[in-house]
């Protein structure tokens, strides 16, 4: 339904391909292409995974445990369970693996493929060291990088690779799959329901599908106006960001930091607090201010990912956010008065 | 007569009544005084008295002549009185007997009773040279000659009579009137010994009101007086030179000008008067003297043992008495079976510089101990230690001129390794036991000494509550060493500058207790410093601007904290403020100087930042526009970039930069209210909160199944996939039977069951701490997923979650049997085949023979020979070949009626087995 492209450019290509960079937003497909160009390639044995528990031992001895995901075909890695030693992940386990031939290379394709996943998490050390290594082993391996997004990947790993943008689904595309994602579980979804799911899902087709499969949980005969569930994180951050434009005090503020202290404790990525506070703050502002409020925001974004505390740098952004938003609030009274 | 008796009566009881201030003075004679005497005495008198002396001038040198002569009296003393004194060593407690001229005084009082106690006692304080009047008091002393006995007649040098008593000591005095001659040409030989010993007392007594008054005016006029100095030092210098001797050749102030005498000790007077009593518990056990001396006293204290026993028995319900009562308490209290005081160390405890070691030594010694001292510079490992402890405790030097026992005191205690202290607590406490073994024999010393512990300890630490100090501090008598009064110091100083020549004034001396923060030893090594420099003027200016004498010290992260966010007040005089006091002026720069250095010093800059994070949002500072909270932010955020490179970049350099946001913080919130600071638990909190939740998405992720697991990454699965995951597996299920479900409801049951496998969660019962029985989803996810504030969701029932959790233990168990059948898939096709009967083989087999063997039997009616049978009822009489068979058959049948049997095995022995299953008679 959904096409792949990525099949097209194999097709293009022969049957062979170069280092592929597919980025785009989380639900938007990244990883079912890939997984579909791997069985394109390789057919289905690609789908017959396990599971592998790798050691490491890094050159300061410490030893590094990792899972990998693997076929007989490709294997899988996240070198960011590593945290700081992803370098060592990468210059290991990528140069074993892309070191050794593969077998039968008549039958089978005479690479194998390596798969890499938040590749925008890695720090430049792993980067770099991924950089030769892309081109040294270019024979016997091909590296699939999967991201969210080319910023954070270095510039000589993006001219290596062939960077393919996956898209977010649009909003009918999203109530397509769930229609038909329906039709085969044997249910009934109304229209206006789809449509619901997939505004409030964000075109997220995972996220929509299992708000889907939720309602359903929830109440089968499905009513066109139920109630769809929402992540629980994402209630909590707009709560707090009304919080921040009802009122702008110390004492707020402190109010504000033990939500924040809550989110950052959930796992939740401060990146991703400071764009959903930013989304829901935007609403709130008018015109002039939205432009100051989104500088604001990158800026304070940018020095988050410089420092470590991630809890400053939210605070800050809060309470610049509340010096400007009354700054304007009073103007705007004071302007009303005269 | 009647007159006489009753006036010798008087004197008796006054000898009793005035016991303790007798022994008292005749203490302050010796040495010095007794800790309480002489600051009770009140400043006004005494000044007065001093200024009525020092009018006289030939006192002084006199008073040296007279001392001479003292001494020659005294040795004739030596030498003729043997027998008296026995009496008088029990009287004086507090004396050490290892210094026996020490007791000469009181020797002499008793050979001329009552007489000179009086007259030195109630009057040469005011009038030390006013010629005698006879004391109406005197029962020797008589204006009338005595009617009976032997008198002698005095005339003294204003011309009255009085006519003295004669007694026993006769031959004493004809000793004196040998010696002394009748310079004075007073009568006879009594007269004159009697105003020479009464003169000498004086001069005694004098001699000590100058000491006094020499010290008092160099307190008050800090210059000095010259002719005063002339007078004292000399006698001065002969009563410190043996011991000064080391003290002048090493070059430091510290050293030179250490107290060498009880009195001079600048710590506060009750925590010496303290451990001096503490000390002297000891004489008890040490010196073999009684303890109370005093009958008077002693009875007192026998009607207060009455008293006090209630009160000890209820030590600890009246925990609210202040702390000084406490200690007066253990004091009070009482010795032990070996007369031993109730704590036997002392634990001293305070910061630097406030003369701890000092105070240790001093004492001991005065209460006649030879110090043995360990420190941090000796060896403390635990073999050493216990060899040193033992050699300081039990034994005692024979040679030499210090024949005194041991006090052991050990300094810097808090450095200690814990084993050492053990080792310590043992020598307390498992000698203690050998004691209560052998506790009834009291009379054997020897034995004891071998055991138990029989001298003083005082331990010396800086930091009372160190980990490893902690079983000793119940154990001890802990002395807190509160601040040295500046009065106190800076009058010590005062006294140690004008002796050096060097210039200066209270002021400045005072600024100077200030900045070190009243230690002494840092106070004169500042001083000495600045002498050395050649500097013959101190003021408060020079004062402020060196920077030496100003400590490094770590100051408690509460102060720091507080320091910053309050601002100084303007009468508190700051060591950091610069050279003018005029508050406004400059007094920017100087708060930042003071804050920056006490950043700096305190060296914690990740907890201190942390700390005005946590606390700088309820200041009370009014900031209505966020402008300051916006701006401590960014410097909030600038360290923490700050802090990354030089943490990643390992850039050590720019650590100086660190300090800088506690001033900017102090500048931004500082407010004249003292601020309630709490401590900063936040981060802490949120680290470990953010671990425990990480380590539970890991482990769920950890055992997905590939297929499943290469789909989602802990990004996603906080985003996206948990909490609707936690909806989906919450579906509504009827609260019935899992077997009446409808077969909707089946596929639903089965349905939530793989999904809560494939994803790796499962029920575990869990039993609340009120005792009720919950199923908790495993790993714990749903604290990840689920945040406080929010509507709850829907919950399933206990009875939900106990019915998922069987199904999927049935599930489990189901899919593994089929991993194993498709791994070995030749012993499924045997163990399908052997699957019913390998539950129940052991008996059902040879049931089914039977049963077999029956139905065979039956059908052609043959026994197992061939021969017809007819069946038979099963009875004991039945031959032993065919009975056999009758017994089978019987069995078989009744096998075949029933599921309970049993067999009956002849022959070989006589047990009855039976094989009955509980489960087949269910």
């Amino acid at each position: 339904m959904i096409k792949n492209r990525l099949v097209d450019v194999l097709k293009v290509q022969g049957g062979d391909f170069p280092h592929l960079l597919v980025y785009g937003p989380s639900g938007a497909g990244k990883k079912t292409r890939i997984m579909c160009l791997l069985r394109e390639l390789y057919g289905p044995g690609v789908e017959k995974l396990r599971i592998e528990h790798q050691t490491i031992v890094a050159p300061s001895k410490k030893k590094i445990e990792i899972n990998t995901i693997a076929s007989n075909y490709h294997i899988e890695v996240n070198p960011c369970d590593a945290g700081n030693q992803d370098r060592v992940v990468i210059q290991e386990l990528i140069k074993t693996v892309a070191q050794s031939q593969q077998i039968q290379s008549s039958t089978q394709r005479e690479f194998k493929v390596v798969l890499l996943t938040e590749v925008d998490r890695l720090t430049k050390d792993a980067q770099h060291a991924l950089r030769r290594t892309m081109e040294k082993y270019m024979a016997t391996c091909r590296l699939i990088l999967c991201s969210t997004s080319t910023s954070k990947v270095i510039g000589p790993i993006q001219s290596r690779c062939l960077a393919v943008r996956v898209p977010l689904p649009s909003k009918e595309e999203v109530c397509s799959v769930l229609t038909s994602v329906c039709k085969k579980e044997g249910l009934l979804l109304p229209p206006e329901l789809a449509k619901q799911i997939s505004d409030k899902s964000g075109r997220n087709l995972r996220r929509a599908l299992l708000m889907c499969e939720a309602c359903r949980v929830q109440q089968y005969p499905f009513s066109a106006d139920q109630d769809v569930p929402e992540p629980d994180w994402e209630v909590y951050l707009r709560e707090t960001a009304n919080a921040i434009v009802s009122q702008q005090s110390p004492q707020r503020l402190l109010e504000v930091r033990a939500r924040l202290y809550e989110l950052l404790t959930h796992c939740i990525p401060p990146d991703i607090i400071i764009k959903g506070l930013v989304e829901e703050l935007l609403n709130n502002c008018d015109g002039q201010l939205k432009t100051e409020v989104a500088h604001l925001a990158a800026y304070y974004e940018h020095r988050l990912q410089l420092g470590s505390k991630a809890i400053y740098h939210l605070e800050a952004f809060v309470a610049k956010f509340m010096a400007i938003y009354k700054k304007f609030m009073e103007d705007g009274l004071d302007a009303m008065m005269f | 007569m009647d007159e006489y008796d009753e006036l010798f009566e008087i004197e008796d009881q006054f000898e009793e009544q005035f016991a303790d201030e007798l022994e008292v003075l005749a203490e302050m004679e010796e040495e010095t005084s007794e800790p309480a005497k002489r600051p009770k005495l009140a400043q006004g008198d005494d000044v007065s008295d001093i200024q009525h002396l020092l009018d006289d001038q030939p006192i002084t040198p006199k008073a040296k002549r007279q001392k001479n002569d003292t001494g020659v009296v005294k040795r004739l003393f030596n030498g003729s009185q043997t027998q008296e004194r026995n009496v008088p060593p029990q009287r004086d407690d507090i004396t050490p007997p290892s210094s026996p001229e020490h007791y000469e005084p009181s020797k002499t009082f008793r050979s001329t009773p009552a007489m000179l106690d009086i007259s030195g006692f109630a009057e040469i304080p005011e009038t030390p040279r006013r010629p005698v009047t006879p004391t109406p008091a005197s029962t020797h002393v008589l204006k009338r000659p005595p009617l009976e006995g032997e008198f002698i007649s005095v005339t003294d040098s204003s011309g009255n009579r009085v006519y003295l008593r004669q007694k026993e000591e006769m031959d004493t005095k004809t000793v004196e009137s040998r010696i002394v001659p009748n310079s004075d040409g007073g009568l006879g030989l009594l007269a004159l010994p009697i105003r020479a010993l009464r003169e000498q007392e004086a001069e005694r007594r004098h001699q000590q009101v100058v000491e006094e008054s020499q010290r008092l005016t160099e307190l008050l006029v800090s210059s000095v007086n010259d002719v005063f100095a002339e007078s004292e030092n000399p006698e001065d210098q002969e009563n410190e030179d043996p011991e000064d001797a080391e003290g002048r050749a090493s070059r430091l102030w510290v050293d030179r000008f250490s107290p060498r005498h009880y009195t001079e000790l600048l710590s506060d007077d009750f925590t010496n008067r303290c451990l001096l009593k503490w000390l002297k518990l000891w004489d008890t056990v040490v010196f073999g003297r009684e303890r109370k001396s005093r009958p008077a006293r002693s009875d007192r204290q026998a009607a207060h043992q009455n008293s006090f026993k209630p009160n000890q028995g209820g030590q600890n319900q009246n925990r609210f008495r202040s702390k000084v009562e406490m200690t007066e308490e253990i004091l009070e209290a009482e010795l032990d079976q070996y007369k031993r005081p109730k704590y036997k160390v002392a634990l001293l405890s305070g910061p630097p510089g406030l003369g701890k070691t000092t105070l240790a030594h001093v004492i001991a010694k005065h209460a006649g101990y030879n110090v043995v001292e360990i420190n941090a510079s000796d060896d403390r490992s635990t073999e050493v230690f216990q060899k040193r402890i033992d050699t300081a405790t039990q034994m005692k030097s024979v040679l030499g001129s210090n024949e005194r026992p041991n006090c052991l005191v050990i300094d810097e205690i808090d450095g200690a390794p814990a084993a050492a202290i053990n080792i310590l607590l043992s020598v307390l406490n498992r000698k203690d036991g050998h004691g209560a073994e052998a506790g009834t024999e009291t009379a054997k010393k020897r034995k004891k000494k071998e055991s138990i512990l029989l001298r003083p300890i005082i331990c010396i630490c800086n930091d009372l509550y160190v980990p490893a100090l902690r079983p000793l501090r119940q154990q001890a008598f802990l002395l807190v060493f509160p601040q040295t009064q500046p009065s106190r110091l800076t009058q010590r100083l005062a006294e140690i500058s004008s002796q050096q020549g060097l210039k200066a004034d209270t002021g400045a001396l005072m600024s100077l207790c200030e900045k070190t923060d009243n230690d002494i030893r840092s106070c004169i090594n500042t001083l000495q410093f600045l002498h050395g420099r050649g500097l013959k003027q101190l003021d408060s200016r020079t004062i402020q601007s060196v920077s030496v004498g100003q400590k490094d010290q770590n100051k408690g992260l509460f102060y720091v904290w507080q320091e910053i966010f309050q601002l100084p007040r303007t009468k508190r005089k700051r060591i950091g403020e610069g050279f003018e006091e005029a508050p406004g002026s400059g007094s920017g720069f100087q708060r930042f100087q003071h804050i920056l250095h006490l950043a700096s010093s305190s060296g914690e800059y990740e907890k201190v930042s942390l700390g005005l994070y946590d606390n700088y949002l309820s200041m009370r500072v009014r900031d209505p526009n966020l402008q300051a909270v916006c701006e401590a932010l960014d410097w909030l955020t600038f360290s923490d970039r700050l802090n990354q490179v030089i943490l990643h970049g390992q850039n050590f350099s720019l650590m100086k930069y660190l300090p800088f946001l506690s001033v900017a913080f102090h500048f931004l919130f500082a407010h004249t209210h003292v601020p309630r600071i709490s401590y900063p638990h936040s981060h802490h909190e949120a680290s470990s909160h953010l671990l425990s939740s990480r380590n539970a998405l890991s482990t769920m992720l950890a055992d997905i199944p590939a297929s499943i697991r290469s789909r989602i990454g802990q990004l996603s699965l906080t985003l996206d996939i948990l909490t609707l995951l936690l909806d989906i597996i919450c579906p509504k299920l009827r609260p019935v039977n899992p077997q009446l479900f409808s077969s909707r409801e089946k596929d639903q049951m089965r349905e939530l069951i793989a999904t809560m496998l494939a994803y790796n969660l499962s029920y575990r019962q869990d039993r609340t701490p009120e005792g009720q029985y919950t199923y908790v989803l495993e790993p714990r996810v749903e604290d990840v997923a689920r945040f406080s504030g929010l509507p709850p969701r829907r919950q399933l029932t206990y009875q939900a979650k106990q019915t998922i959790s069987r199904e999927m233990e049935q599930e489990k168990m189901r899919r593994a049997e089929q991993m194993m059948l498709q791994r070995n898939p030749v012993a499924k096709v045997e163990e399908i085949k052997s699957a019913g009967p390998k539950l129940t083989r052991n008996h059902q087999q040879r049931l089914e023979n039977i049963v077999k063997q029956t139905t065979v039997e039956t059908r052609p009616e043959v026994d197992f020979f061939g021969r017809a049978v007819a069946p038979k009822p099963q009875g004991p009489q039945s031959s032993s070949d065919s009975g056999e068979k009758c017994a089978v058959l019987a069995m078989g049948t009744a096998v075949g009626n029933s599921d309970v049997w049993f067999r009956f095995n002849e022959g070989m022995s006589n047990a009855v087995r039976r094989n009955v299953y509980i489960r087949e008679l269910l």
